[in-house]
């Protein structure tokens, strides 16, 4: 094992991953910065590079970019008081108050020191926990792991839903998507009606920048030319490094932070704005002075930045691990792998430990690359802000396109990727989530295959699902999940009126 | 959204019917006892049927209580045109390749998204496309479609 860990930090150290990385990290703050633009568009941006670069430097920018566009999103959140991306929107709360005030300097500095805090600390579980969970579920058989896809899907299914029915009927629909092509057990075509291109099924990325970028491109259409309609705001910066007592004040707030958005990062679903709102609200009833919350607390920045960046951490945790993705750039990250033929999961440490650990190393130098590059470019990425949309918009649209072809080199990719941002767009007028359709996407052959070896060795007993113990823990939980969503949903409701 | 809960109900009904169809005319390779290739779809249509009668249901008892009023999401008109000239392109990328298609899109969209300055938007709607073009295709061999040759 310690020569994959050092194969692993050899791999992450090489000239081209650090560059990798660090193009990854500015990428990510300058799309996070961006209001209207996400982390996911900035990863479809650079999509297609990634079919072409060596695995571990495809994994690299995308780490690179994912731990940068939270803590870009954060700055628009700060400056703007507009959350670049939805973790961010706890900062905001606190964040644009000390800017008002004119403190635009030691709200961002300590935006920038509690992200790096918080991926650090996320980073080094992620060392820790990820392969000794990768053990356990080394252990997991048939039944095992489509209990494990089932509480996945659940737990998705009730974080991103307002509404379950609306959540499940995401999820369902992204499962009878999976089910065109070839069955993964024996190979019988499905739903293809005749059409080679549909036999080998409908690949999860196309579907993923159809779904993301087409609503994006919409619905920035109604918004003006510059991206936050005016220009960079003018900002003094007397120093970004936080002074001392600053520091004493955010430490706990930190902690906090960290460990709840590392928790939360790990349950698939549970995602950076969860994680930031919860510690927000933990933070809060911790310190000797709420009431200064919402009008510049330096805690409210520092709990929240710290979470959502510690989110990052955590979801590598199981993607890695079990192959569940915690949220969509997870998703992307599987997506990346596969293309490669590397499979995210336990085997992932066992036939390619020193990858694993690579992926591992290359995201505790995009924590690093983030502090430096943020801290060294500061003055110049925020004048990003006012970046004009009439050259980006097209721009992405057209990556789109290239992103799709070059997949396959298929025309039908294409389209089947504007398709899917119609059904994108179909789905934000009916209000329901795209998150669920997507990890559905990732998970539903698995979810089938398990299902299907599972009943095939017990002879169509499905009591084999409940005598495993790993399989009956999953489930359990799964059915916890969805009653929490329910009665969660009508409490909601009830509130409602109420208030 | 009461209104579009109901008709997004009874389409989603109408696309489970047809998918439970199109599962009923799947082959039968397995073997006694154990799951086909139609199990699997079998359980996706039973789900969307069920979801998509609660959905309807959840449709018609919010639109007669009254309490579901708040405005829904609605495509901006430039947001159609956008659309529109996506589907022309996409129509015209093989017959034109990615450089002649994309020009034009790009000058579209550019239009739509405020641009009025006809210098700027004339020489970014050339140049990013190229540049693309090149970079994908030259320096990272992934082969864009080229349209016809003389």
């Amino acid at each position: 094992m310690t020569g994959d860990v050092l194969q692993g930090f050899l791999q992450a150290i090489q000239p081209s991953s650090l560059a990798a990385t660090a193009i990854g990290s500015l990428l990510g703050i300058v799309v996070g910065m961006i209001p209207g633009m996400t982390i996911s568009s900035g990863i479809i941006i650079i999509l297609p590079l990634t079919f072409v670069l060596d695995p571990n430097i495809s994994i690299a920018l995308l780490l690179g970019l994912y731990v940068g566009g939270m803590l870009g999103g954060s700055f628009s959140a700060i400056l703007l008081n507009i959350p670049g991306t939805p973790s961010a929107a706890a900062t905001a709360l606190d964040g644009h108050p000390l800017v008002a005030r004119g403190e635009a300097g030691r709200a961002l500095g300590i935006a920038v020191l509690a992200s790096f805090a918080g991926g650090l600390f996320s980073a080094l579980c992620l060392f820790l926990i990820a392969p000794k969970l990768a053990d356990i579920a080394l252990g997991f058989r048939a039944p095992d792991l489509f209990s494990l896809v089932f509480l996945g899907l659940t737990i998705i299914c009730s974080f991103a839903a307002r509404s379950w029915i609306k959540g499940l009927m995401s999820a369902v629909i992204g499962l009878a998507i999976v089910s065109i092509g070839q069955d993964p057990v024996m190979g019988t075509a499905r739903f293809a009606f005749d059409n080679p291109s549909l036999l080998s099924g409908i690949h999860f990325l196309t579907a993923l920048i159809g779904l993301f970028a087409i609503p994006q491109l919409v619905e920035n259409l109604g918004v003006g030319k510059s991206v936050a309609g005016a220009p960079a705001p003018a900002i003094r910066f007397r120093n970004l490094l936080p002074a001392m007592p600053d520091l004493r004040r955010i430490r706990l707030p930190i902690g906090i932070g960290s460990v709840i958005g590392t928790f939360l990062g790990i349950l698939p679903g549970a995602g950076g704005p969860i994680a930031a709102f919860i510690s927000y609200d933990y933070t809060k009833k911790t310190v000797q002075e709420p009431a200064e919350f919402g009008k510049g607390a330096v805690e409210g920045i520092a709990a929240p930045e710290s979470a959502n960046n510690a989110v990052t951490g955590g979801a590598l945790i199981p993607m890695m691990t079990l192959g569940i993705p915690g949220d969509p750039v997870t998703a992307i990250l599987i997506g990346a792998l596969l293309v490669h033929g590397l499979a995210p999961g336990p085997l992932l440490f066992i036939e390619r430990a020193d990858f694993a650990y690579g992926i591992i190393f290359s995201f505790f130098w995009a924590n690093i690359f983030n502090l430096i590059i943020a801290l060294a470019g500061l003055r110049l990425l925020v004048k990003v802000v006012a970046a004009p949309r009439a050259i980006l918009m097209p721009a992405i649209a057209i990556l789109c396109v290239v992103g799709s072809y070059a997949l396959r080199n298929s025309l039908f990719d294409v389209y089947v990727m504007f398709c899917f941002g119609l059904l994108g767009l179909a789905m934000k007028w009916l209000d329901i989530p795209v998150v669920p359709l997507l990890l559905a996407l990732v998970l539903g052959r698995q979810l089938e295959e398990n299902l299907r070896i599972a009943l095939t060795g017990s002879q169509g007993d499905i009591s084999v699902f409940f005598t495993s113990p790993f399989s009956a823990l999953f489930l359990s939980v799964s059915v916890v999940s969805v009653v929490w969503s329910i009665t969660s949903a009508r409490r909601a409701r009830l509130k409602t009126p109420a208030s | 959204m009461a209104r579009r809960n109901v008709l997004a109900g009874l389409v989603l009904l109408a696309i489970s019917i047809g998918y439970g169809l199109t599962t009923a005319a799947l082959p039968d390779r397995s073997l006694p006892n154990t799951p086909g290739p139609a199990f699997f779809p079998w359980l996706i249509t039973i789900g969307l049927l069920v979801l998509s009668v609660a959905l309807v249901t959840r449709g018609l008892i919010d639109a007669r209580a009254a309490t579901d009023e708040a405005p829904g999401y609605r495509v901006p008109t430039r947001g159609w045109l956008a659309l529109g000239s996506f589907i022309l392109y996409l129509v015209m990328l093989p017959y034109l390749g990615f450089v002649l298609a994309s020009v034009p899109f790009f000058a579209v969209l550019m239009w739509l998204y405020g641009e009025r300055n006809k210098m700027i938007v004339a020489v970014a709607s050339i140049v990013i496309p190229v540049v693309i073009f090149y970079l994908f295709t030259e320096g990272f061999q992934i082969l864009l479609p080229r349209g016809p040759r003389p």
